[in-house]
């Protein structure tokens, strides 16, 4: 066979692939900001009990390898009787890992807007939860997103480790392909292409996204 | 569920050769990617655009793409291109050349923290480049360059995990390997956990240490 023929009988698989890694990035992304934010907002009010259990739990996953966690929700949730998919556990695993993660993000752009904001807005008669939404997240997004979108290119790049528990994502078929055929440059050079596209594009949505809120709240170029 | 850790008085010594295996190649990368990095983010400061750039394009390459696919290129590619090595020092190459780019952009801004006059000052007192950067810059350079190491250097423990795919015997594929044969995922996931937990301490010690040998430097300095 040559290379050219190799290359077209398993590109649907690497296509597969790529849109694989896609959505894993998405959905994890998608269900973990929001938990993110909670989390944080919870250790910033500092709510007695929940700050401190949520505190301990986020420290253990940020000094774990995802992979560790993955093994223990893959292979610990059928001794809890619960059966899940590949692909469920590896979600659930890589949106524990993000929410710790990224709840650090959150809560380190929160402690940067001045503290004195909760004072006045406390003499302004303001209430916590309305304090969040209209004084402190509106001055919080703008220094949120350059961490964020970090944060979320190094997720795309975790969505690889799912292949250890057979996640058919683009690492998994690329490393197939290359297993059968032993052509490594020409689908390990795929797949490498394609996760520098999602990269790409999740940095031109780091652009746009500035662009954006620099507008939006008519802040100065460089903020 | 009830926990059962009397297994582990069993299984310890596969653990333990595991994590032996994980310090092995965390050390190791450690050693070898600390002077890449420095070399890189010397040489990309230099005044030579072309050398720069390259260095540049490669950088985002290799930051953009999961570490898990550089690791199958060494493993996989090289032996096509005659370079066949054992799957622990594949694992070693791929996590340096990895690694090497994060060290190299966390010493440039480290570098990049230390004033442009002091190089000139030097410079005036005729002091030789090299002389200039062991005596003057670096010493200046690592109070500010060794919180971002050491969170990278956890992240090559973490790291580490992903040399499984290649069937390094480190702590990660010990757990999954002692799982597979006592099925006790809970008692042998945490115990690997735990360990990963004191690894991680071990480097945080040493950021520790260092910040206190640059506090004092600094003190007899000034004092």
């Amino acid at each position: 066979m040559s290379k050219l023929d190799t290359l077209l009988t398993y590109a649907p698989d690497l296509w597969q692939g790529f849109f694989l890694t896609i959505w894993l990035t998405i959905l994890t992304l998608v269900i973990s900001l929001p938990f993110a934010l909670a989390v944080a907002l919870v250790r910033d009010a500092k709510i007695p009990v929940a700050k401190t259990v949520l505190a301990v739990f986020v420290n253990i996953f940020r000094m774990l390898p995802a992979l560790l966690v993955l093994f223990f929700i893959f292979y610990g949730a059928p001794s809890l009787g619960i059966r899940l998919s590949p692909v469920t556990a590896a979600v659930i695993g890589m949106t524990v890992m993000a929410v710790a993660y990224m709840s650090e993000d959150i809560r380190g752009t929160l402690q940067s807007v001045d503290q004195r904001q909760y004072a006045a807005s406390k003499a302004l008669g303001l209430s916590y939860a309305h304090t969040i939404r209209r004084i402190i997240l509106p001055q919080a997004i703008p220094v949120l997103i350059p961490p964020l979108m970090t944060r979320a290119i190094i997720v795309m790049k975790g969505t690889s480790i799912a292949s250890f528990v057979s996640v058919a994502e683009l690492t998994a078929q690329a490393s197939r392909a290359t297993s059968i055929s032993f052509e490594p440059f020409i689908f390990l050079g795929l797949a490498g292409v394609g996760y520098l596209l999602i990269a790409g594009l999740l940095a031109i949505l780091q652009f746009a996204a500035e662009r954006h809120v620099r507008r939006r709240y008519r802040l100065k170029a460089g903020y | 569920m009830d926990l059962d850790f009397s297994i582990l008085l069993n299984v310890w010594p596969a653990l333990a050769a595991g994590a032996a295996t994980t310090l092995k190649l965390t050390g190791a990368v450690l050693l070898a990617a600390t002077p890449f990095g420095v070399a890189l983010a010397l040489l990309a400061n230099s005044n030579r655009p072309l050398v720069g750039a390259s260095i540049a394009s490669v950088s985002w390459v290799m930051r953009g793409v999961p570490p898990l696919l550089i690791l199958f290129f060494c493993f996989f590619g090289l032996p096509q291109l005659g370079i066949t090595l054992e799957p622990f020092a594949s694992a070693f190459l791929a996590m340096t050349a990895y690694m090497a780019f994060y060290f190299a952009e966390i010493f440039r801004s480290g570098l990049a923290s230390v004033p442009a006059g002091q190089w000139q000052a030097a410079r005036a007192l005729g002091m030789s480049p090299l002389r200039t950067l062991v005596r003057i810059i670096i010493p200046q350079a690592i109070p500010a360059a060794l919180p971002g190491f050491v969170s990278h250097a956890t992240e090559i423990l973490k790291g580490t995990a992903l040399s499984a795919a290649v069937a390094v015997p480190e702590l990660t594929s010990a757990a999954r390997r002692v799982f597979a044969v006592t099925y006790k995922p809970f008692e042998i996931f945490i115990a690997a956990a735990i360990i990963y937990a004191f690894l991680d301490g071990l480097l945080l010690c040493i950021q520790l240490i260092g910040e206190r040998w640059a506090d004092r430097r600094r003190n007899r300095r000034a004092g």
